[in-house]
C-alpha cells in the first residue's frame, strides 16, 4: 500500500501600510530591495534576487561567482493584486527544475494606503526528487547556504 | 536542535536516497537495499540514523521490518519553511513602508 504524506501549507498573512500596486511591485519587480541576502541557495553568498515581471518569468538569484540560480518561475501574473510562482527548491535546500511546490502571494486593498498580503506555500509533496541521478549530484552547493540560513532564523 | 539534525542527517547522499525511496511508501529493509549500491547493513545503519533523527519509523511485520517515513520529521521541514518566510516577510513589510516610498493611492 502506498500512502501519500502529505504537508499542511505555510500560510502568511500580514497588513502593510502601502497601496495595493506599491506592495506588488515591491514584492515582485522590486524583490532584490528586500529578499534577505541569507535566503540564497547558490554555492556562494547571494548578491542580488530578481523576478521578471512576466508570465513565465524568472524568479533567480545572482551569485558572487557570477552563476545565477531560479528559485522558480512565474506562474500567474495579475498585477498588482496577485502572483503565483512555482518553487522550484527541493527539501534539500537545492535548486531542482524537476520537483516544484508552490507560492501564491494575494494583494487586498483593505484601505487607501492598507493592503492585505496573504502568502501561501504549498504542494511539499513535490519536494524532493524520487529519481537515481539526481539524487547522485554534489549537494555541498546549497547546503552551507542552508544552515547558515537556519542559524540565522534560529538565533533572531 | 531537531530540525538541525534532520539536515545534518540527510547531507549524506546516500542517506538522502534511502530517504527518498521510502516517500514512494514504506519499505522492508531488503527491498530498499535492493535498489541502492550499497550493503543491506550499510542501509540499516542509514535507517537506524534517520529514525533517531526522527525522519522514518519502524514497524514489525512478521519477521520484517517496515520503514515509512515519520510525518513529524516532514512537519519539522515544514515548520522551518514557516520561519523562512516569516523572516522573508518581516523584510517585506520593511522595505515596502520605508517613508519615503509608500506609493501614491
Amino acid at each position: 500500500m502506498t500512502k501519500t504524506v502529505s504537508i499542511a501549507p505555510v500560510s502568511k498573512t500580514l497588513t502593510v501600510h502601502a497601496t495595493q500596486a506599491h506592495a506588488f511591485e515591491t514584492f515582485t519587480a522590486g524583490i532584490d530591495r528586500w529578499w534577505p541576502r541569507s535566503h540564497g541557495v547558490g554555492s556562494t553568498p547571494m548578491v542580488r534576487s530578481a523576478i521578471e515581471p512576466r508570465p513565465g518569468g524568472r524568479w533567480y538569484t545572482v551569485h558572487e561567482d557570477g552563476s545565477e540560480v531560479v528559485v522558480g518561475h512565474v506562474r500567474v501574473w495579475e498585477p498588482p493584486s496577485r502572483v503565483v510562482f512555482s518553487w522550484e527548491i527541493s527539501a534539500q535546500w537545492k535548486p531542482d527544475a524537476s520537483v516544484a511546490s508552490e507560492v501564491e502571494v494575494a494583494f487586498t486593498a483593505e484601505g487607501p494606503r492598507t493592503t492585505r498580503v496573504d502568502l501561501v506555500h504549498r504542494d511539499f509533496e513535490a519536494l524532493g526528487p524520487d529519481g537515481g541521478d539526481k539524487l547522485r549530484r554534489d549537494v555541498a552547493g546549497g547546503w552551507p547556504g542552508l544552515l547558515d540560513l537556519f542559524r540565522t532564523v534560529a538565533e533572531r | 536542535m531537531a530540525y538541525r539534525n534532520a539536515l545534518d542527517v540527510l547531507a549524506d547522499p546516500t542517506r538522502r536516497r534511502v530517504f527518498e525511496r521510502l516517500r514512494r511508501g514504506p519499505l522492508a529493509v531488503g527491498r530498499l537495499a535492493s535498489g541502492l549500491p550499497v550493503s543491506r547493513p550499510a542501509v540499516s545503519q542509514h535507517l537506524k540514523v534517520l529514525k533517531e533523527a526522527g525522519l522514518v519509523r519502524e514497524e514489525q511485520d512478521g519477521t520484517r521490518r517496515i520503514y515509512r517515513i515519520d510525518p513529524r520529521g516532514l512537519a519539522r521541514l515544514r515548520s522551518w519553511l514557516d520561519q523562512f518566510w516569516d523572516t522573508a516577510l518581516d523584510a517585506f513589510k520593511a522595505e515596502v513602508e520605508r517613508e519615503d516610498d509608500k506609493g501614491t493611492p
